[in-house]
């Protein structure tokens, strides 16, 4: 483990909006083959930190370093990120052509095959449920196998059915290798999987245990 | 600092603003054909040079923001902007009184004239950007960008302006038919109290935004405290029971 | 860079043609700025080639501000622009994409808007139609460089059309007016050609201009920051 890199490193930092501090002396590395889950009060700057961790938004101080290609980096926020105008299986062949990824069509019929979309795959996306569309995002995630997983409150919204379909995924994926950050308001239910828990408080960045269920 | 330098600036303006007013009125002979009209033009010249100026000194300082990343030059670039229409409008007006007195009408289509007003209009509209509510980086970065591309524009609209049709007098002519010596000595002097007038107003904005940035982040920061104040929370949140 | 932008612009292709987003209220827009404009005009009048080519470019450049809207709006529905920061690829390569979308869904509507102004504004095609369809050309360039720039700028803002609007239509003032010349020099019957080539140069300087100006500077309007 002490030899291992992190895939995802924040070094002391700092994150201002206009003069107000969202949080500093942020500290944080996530390993390959770990789920972590991150807590925090509305406002802590949970999803800040989410952002500064899929390289959209820049540090004021410190660095966040990223050891995973960016064509490897999953995000899956509340926003589903999807065109409500096209159909299911036009968003993710655009994402997936867009991305760069070899035979597209090929990866975007199998990952509708692993969120259970195939029957829906032609329908408009902007007609789908809160679950079906955060599935379909969840498929556009798993487009590019992703080693580094960001997770903004994912479950919000979904059914259980749903629910269980993510956690797969994502036991899967850690089996695989890949780094989750999971932003959770439930973290009861999803510690089940966690492996640790960081919180966000008082404007810096904590570790604490995880509870026991 | 910026305080005594612009009384500095503005003493400057002032005096010489002052011996200017000597020069054009008692100094430089009467125009013949135009008239005490002419006189007009003393204010017109400077107005138009020192408004490009300013909007140049916007350009440079909005690019400075866009590498820098630092509020300060967008707020310089933002006293530049208004500064700059500032003189930009009191050209037209003077220009249109100018052009009406000449060529008859308040208003033609000539290449300086036409600059001038889609320079009025492109300023307008990053004024108006600016005036939206938005995050302030991303406006920095916004009104940057649209000042940046605006100055960019200018020699394109002069040049097409010209094509299309042009009657304004050449003042400064390579032929030397322009002004007598008199006249030219007054036009450059006004052009030189002019800086120290733009200069002030400049800076008096500058230090103006400068001074409502620091109060709005001391109103946060009272804010703030007072959001931080009441009971400080238990330290573990989620510990299991 | 290319395959992503390629990627983009066949995405808002699809969308605003098989799906129809709202292209439709940019080609009404445009027709029907031509068609009332023919209100100026007395019985058997015929409008000059020159202000029949200015309608003809105002028209465009109405449709230029709502399909560059249009576009950029796209990404907000679901913020799928944090999904378009994200991709392994250059920012600009958005900027490329949604310029190349905006170029051919503008001469499409153009395609609709020639025979309008020659219906509604009774005009007759000259010997030298090649200048303004060299015009065209150029000029759709122009508007899809720089509407693809500001474009992003009014996203997410109330009365984003018209804010992008006055922007917009003073920074392409000199391109509308070398277009307008090459325009009318293709409806006139024997048009004063000297300075043709001058109103060509001025068009392609506004093109590579707002070329650069798109790939260095968009990276500032388009961002993750909200």
């Amino acid at each position: 483990m002490a030899a291992q890199q992190p895939l995802l490193e924040f070094q002391d930092v700092a994150k201002t909006y206009g003069q107000r501090i969202i949080f500093r002396h942020v500290n944080a590395a996530l390993f390959s083959g770990s789920i972590t889950l991150l807590a925090g009060d509305n406002g802590s700057g949970k999803s800040t930190l989410m952002r500064l961790a899929a390289g959209l938004t820049s540090p004021d101080m410190g660095r966040v370093s990223r050891r995973v290609p960016l064509a490897r980096t999953g995000y899956m926020a509340h926003a589903t990120f999807l065109y409500p105008g096209l159909e299911a299986r036009e968003n993710l062949l655009f994402w997936a052509k867009a991305s760069g990824i070899a035979e597209p069509a090929k990866k975007v019929t199998e990952v509708l095959e692993i969120t259970g979309l195939s029957r829906s795959a032609f329908e408009k996306a902007g007609v789908f449920s809160r679950g079906m569309a955060q599935r379909l995002n969840l498929a556009r995630l798993l487009l590019s196998d992703p080693l580094l997983i960001l997770l903004d409150e994912p479950a919000t919204g979904l059914d259980v059915s749903s629910r269980t379909m993510l956690e797969e995924v994502v036991c899967s994926a850690r089996k695989r290798g890949a780094a989750v950050l999971w932003i959770s308001h439930n973290i009861k239910e999803d510690s089940r999987h966690a492996d640790r828990l960081l919180v966000l408080n008082s404007h810096t960045l904590g570790e604490e245990e995880l509870p026991s269920c | 600092m910026l305080h005594s330098k612009i009384a500095i600036s503005a003493l400057l303006g002032g005096l010489s603003l002052a011996i200017c007013q000597w020069l054009v009125f008692a100094w430089a002979p009467e125009e013949k054909v135009m008239g005490l009209v002419q006189k007009i033009f003393y204010m017109h010249l400077p107005l138009a040079w020192w408004g490009l100026v300013s909007f140049a000194t916007a350009c440079a300082a909005s690019l400075l923001c866009l590498i820098r990343h630092d509020r300060k030059y967008d707020l310089f670039s933002a006293s530049a902007v208004e500064t700059g229409m500032l003189f930009c409008t009191l050209t037209l007006v003077t220009g249109s009184i100018w052009g009406r007195h000449s060529w008859g009408v308040w208003w033609t289509w000539d290449p300086r004239l036409t600059t001038a007003l889609i320079l009025w209009f492109i300023y307008a509209g990053c004024m108006a950007l600016r005036s939206i509510p938005m995050p302030e980086h991303r406006k920095a970065s916004l009104c940057s960008v649209v000042t940046i591309v605006g100055f960019l524009d200018v020699p394109l609209v002069f040049l097409s302006a010209r094509l299309w049709r042009s009657i304004h007098p050449s003042v400064f002519a390579a032929n030397g038919g322009g002004l007598d010596m008199q006249m030219a000595v007054t036009a450059i002097a006004c052009v030189a109290a002019f800086f120290f007038i733009w200069l002030s107003l400049l800076l008096i904005r500058y230090r103006q935004l400068l001074l409502s940035a620091r109060l709005d982040s001391i109103i946060f920061e009272q804010l703030f405290k007072a959001e931080q104040e009441p009971a400080p929370k238990t330290k573990k949140l989620y510990a299991s029971e | 860079m290319l395959t992503a932008a390629i990627a983009i612009c066949k995405k808002d292709l699809l969308m605003v043609f098989t799906h129809g987003a709202g292209l439709a209220q940019a080609l009404l827009l445009g027709l029907l700025l031509v068609f009332l404009f023919s209100l100026s005009l007395n019985a058997g009048d015929r409008l000059s080639p020159q202000a029949a080519a200015a309608m003809f470019w105002l028209a465009s450049a109405f449709c230029q501000v709502l399909v560059f809207n249009m576009l950029y709006a796209a990404e907000e529905a679901e913020k799928a622009r944090l999904g378009l920061l994200m991709l392994p690829a250059p920012v600009q390569s958005v900027w490329l994409g949604k310029a190349a979308a905006g170029m051919v869904i503008l001469a499409a509507a153009q395609c609709v808007f020639i025979p309008a102004v020659f219906v509604f504004l009774g005009q007759k095609m000259g010997e030298f139609w090649t200048l303004s369809l060299a015009g065209i050309l150029i000029g759709d360039l122009g508007m899809a460089a720089s509407g693809s720039l500001l474009g992003a700028l009014s996203v997410g803002q109330s009365g984003r059309e018209s804010l992008l609007s006055i922007v917009l239509f003073p920074l392409l003032t000199p391109l509308l007016l070398s277009v307008v010349k090459l325009a009318s020099f293709g409806l006139e019957a024997d048009p004063m050609l000297e300075n043709a080539l001058r109103w060509i140069g001025l068009a392609v300087a506004f093109d590579s201009i707002f070329l650069g100006a798109g790939l260095v500077l968009f990276p500032f309007v388009y961002n993750g920051e909200d």
